[in-house]
Order: C-alpha cells, then structure tokens, then sequence
C-alpha cells in the first residue's frame, strides 16, 4: 500500500509525511496474516470495530445499567465467530466498563489470551485510525485487501503473568526476536500490554511515536510536537476522562 | 496524566479541572477552551459541534498544530483501550508522580483504577 492511497485532501491542512507513513504502516498491519489470525479474519474484526458504533445492540447496552444486557444478537459486519464480535464491539464501544471478571469469562469461553490480545490490538488500531479521520475531518480510510497467507502461532519465550489480567514481556526478558520491542530505560505497561504479539507492540511504538511521543520520552516534558506539551497533556488527559480510563 | 508535571517543567500553573471539561479559562494552558471543546466534540455524536469547534480551533492554531491535536486524540483512543481490554496497573513512576492529581480528581470513580493497586 502506498501512501497515495490515502486520501487527506478533505482535511484542507497538510498532513506530515511520517503521520501519513504510520497510517499506512498500520493498515499494511493490519491486513498481514497475524499469530493467530489471518489478514482476512484481521480485516473483519476491523469492520466489526467500526461496526459496533452502528450496533444496536451495543448501543442499548452502552445506555444501560449493565453492560452485558439487553441480551440480543450484534449488528454483524462479518460471518466471525459471536464471541468475537462480543469483544471488538465491546472495547470499540463501551472499554471503560471491561472488567476482570469479563477477562475471566473470555479465556473461559475459549478464547487463549494470545487471539485475545491480537484481537484488542487489531479493534484499537482501527479506532486510533478513525478517530484521526473524525478529528481531521476526513472519511475514515477505506480497509485494504487482506494479504494471504496463515497466523504463524507465533508466541514470545519469557512472558510473565501476574501483572495484568493479560501476560506481558518484561524489558528484561525481551531478547532473541523480541531484543528490539522495547526502546530506552522507561518501558510503560502500555508498551507491553500487547506483547503476546510482538508485531502489535511495533505498530504501537511507532504510532506513538509519531501521534504523541515515543514511548521510552514518555516522561520527559521537553519532548513535543508543533502542539506544546502542556496542549498534548491536556487533550490527552480530556480524551481519557471522556473513555473513563485511569491508566 | 502527565498535564500537571508538564506544567511544573514550565513553572506554569495548569487549572487541571479542565481535563473534567471545566474551563472557566485557559487555565495555565494556550488556547485550553478550544482545545477542550473540540476533543469533547471529537468524542460526542454531535456533528454539527464538531464542524464548529473544529473550526474554532483552526482560527487559534496553525495547521501543524491542528493536525497534531487530531493525532494524540487518535493516539489516546488507542492507549485507553488497550489499557482497559489488558488490565495494566498504572507505571510505578507515574503514580508516584499522580497521587495528589488523581485523588483531586476523583480518578478512582473509573472502574479501571481497581487495576491499579492502592498504594
């Protein structure tokens, strides 16, 4: 996919070329054949994160009380499994109301926590995509045909359980293919909320990179775009108060 | 949460209420009202406030700037989730660095601080 293929014209304001890169880095992430999925099953969980906002179902339930009820079947933009189209609607729409329990119930229902964290990066990916389109005021990109090929099972040596309801690499731990994940001294959980797939945590690393700050320049203040700090901390912190994450 | 240590940096005094969406004014932070304003019309269904708030952010930054402010909120769509779908606790730096802001905040309102320790 070449960056030509995305169209910012709409926006009436250049787009840098790196941001322009990142897009298309992401959607070529995207639609590769996974660990546990493949380009195709990636591409529909893809449409099933920008279909959950169409959801009546999900919609219901977002208003209600509880968020597993009314019962009901999803609005489907996909023929992917139910439990599936449960979890992308679920954190595309209603995150802030995810719980252990939940967690607990998934892996229970037969889904490993590796498919369950290439799942989660392919339904976020998506929404940092859309909500760049939405604020730009651009179509959201068009989703790009699925590269072929099979998942590789592939699963990282040395990953820790115990931390977070997922099991994660630690900085320590990440060597052989993993020695490049993690860059400098300060590695936040972020970074390593999703190294069951390690290509997950690149495509994350490079987003940062170039749609805040890099990772490892988390904390130090003096690190920038054209939007001082302080006007990137304050539209960070609105956007996390408006989805109810404490993290 | 990073607003107020940024604004410590700076020596500026940041009204961190605005990250509630109370903004009374630009509280320590250049062009706070707009930028809050549009973050919460990006957020909301509302598409006629996003055409306008988006418009009055336009008037007050350059183009760079208005396009990096689209960028964090794609990013932060991002983290948050990926925070709330893995159950990360906060990084120890960081909540040593947050305990007064979260507690005048009343982050711990959010079903996701349970992730996160007592410390």
């Amino acid at each position: 996919m070449a960056t030509s293929a995305l169209d910012y014209s709409a926006a009436g304001v250049p787009v840098r070329q790196d941001l322009r890169d990142t897009h298309v880095a992401m959607l070529e992430h995207l639609r590769t054949p996974g660990s546990w999925f493949t380009g195709a099953e990636r591409l529909a969980i893809a449409a099933e994160s920008r279909n959950a906002l169409a959801c009546p179902l999900c919609l219901e339930r977002k208003a209600s009380l509880s968020p597993e009820q009314p019962a009901g079947n999803h609005a489907r933009a996909s023929d992917l499994p139910e439990a599936v189209v449960e979890i992308a609607h679920r954190i595309r729409l209603d995150p802030q109301r995810l719980s252990k329990a939940w967690f607990d119930r998934v892996q229970k229902e037969g889904l490993d926590e590796g498919p369950f964290a290439e799942l989660v990066g392919v339904v976020t990916f998506t929404a940092g995509l859309d909500y760049f389109c939405r604020s730009l005021g651009i179509p959201a990109f068009p989703l790009p045909d699925p590269a072929p090929g099979e998942p590789s099972g592939y699963r990282p040596e040395g990953l820790r359980s115990g931390i977070a309801w997922v099991s994660m690499l630690a900085p320590e731990d990440a060597t052989g293919p993993e020695a490049d994940l993690y860059e400098g001294a300060f590695v936040p959980n972020i970074a390593r909320a999703l190294s069951l797939v390690p290509a997950h945590v690149r495509v994350l690393m490079h987003e940062s990179a170039t749609h805040y700050v890099a990772m490892g320049k988390i904390p130090d203040p003096n690190e920038r775009l054209d939007l001082d700090r302080l006007q990137m901390e304050l539209v960070a912190a609105r956007v996390s108060a408006m989805n109810e994450c404490f993290y | 949460m990073l607003l107020r240590v940024s604004g410590e940096s700076t020596g500026t005094a940041v009204d961190m209420q605005a990250v509630n969406g109370r903004v009374s004014t630009d509280g320590g932070v250049d062009h706070a009202a707009e930028l809050v304003a549009f973050t919460e019309a990006v957020m909301g269904g509302d598409e006629s406030t996003l055409r306008t708030t988006r418009a009055a952010l336009r008037d007050v930054l350059s183009p760079e700037a208005f396009v990096d402010t689209c960028a964090v909120i794609g990013a932060f769509n991002v983290v948050d989730r990926i925070a709330d779908s893995t159950g990360i606790p906060l990084d120890d730096m960081m909540a040593a660095m947050t305990t007064e802001l979260r507690s005048d905040l009343d982050l711990s309102r959010f079903r996701s601080s349970s992730n996160t320790p007592a410390g």
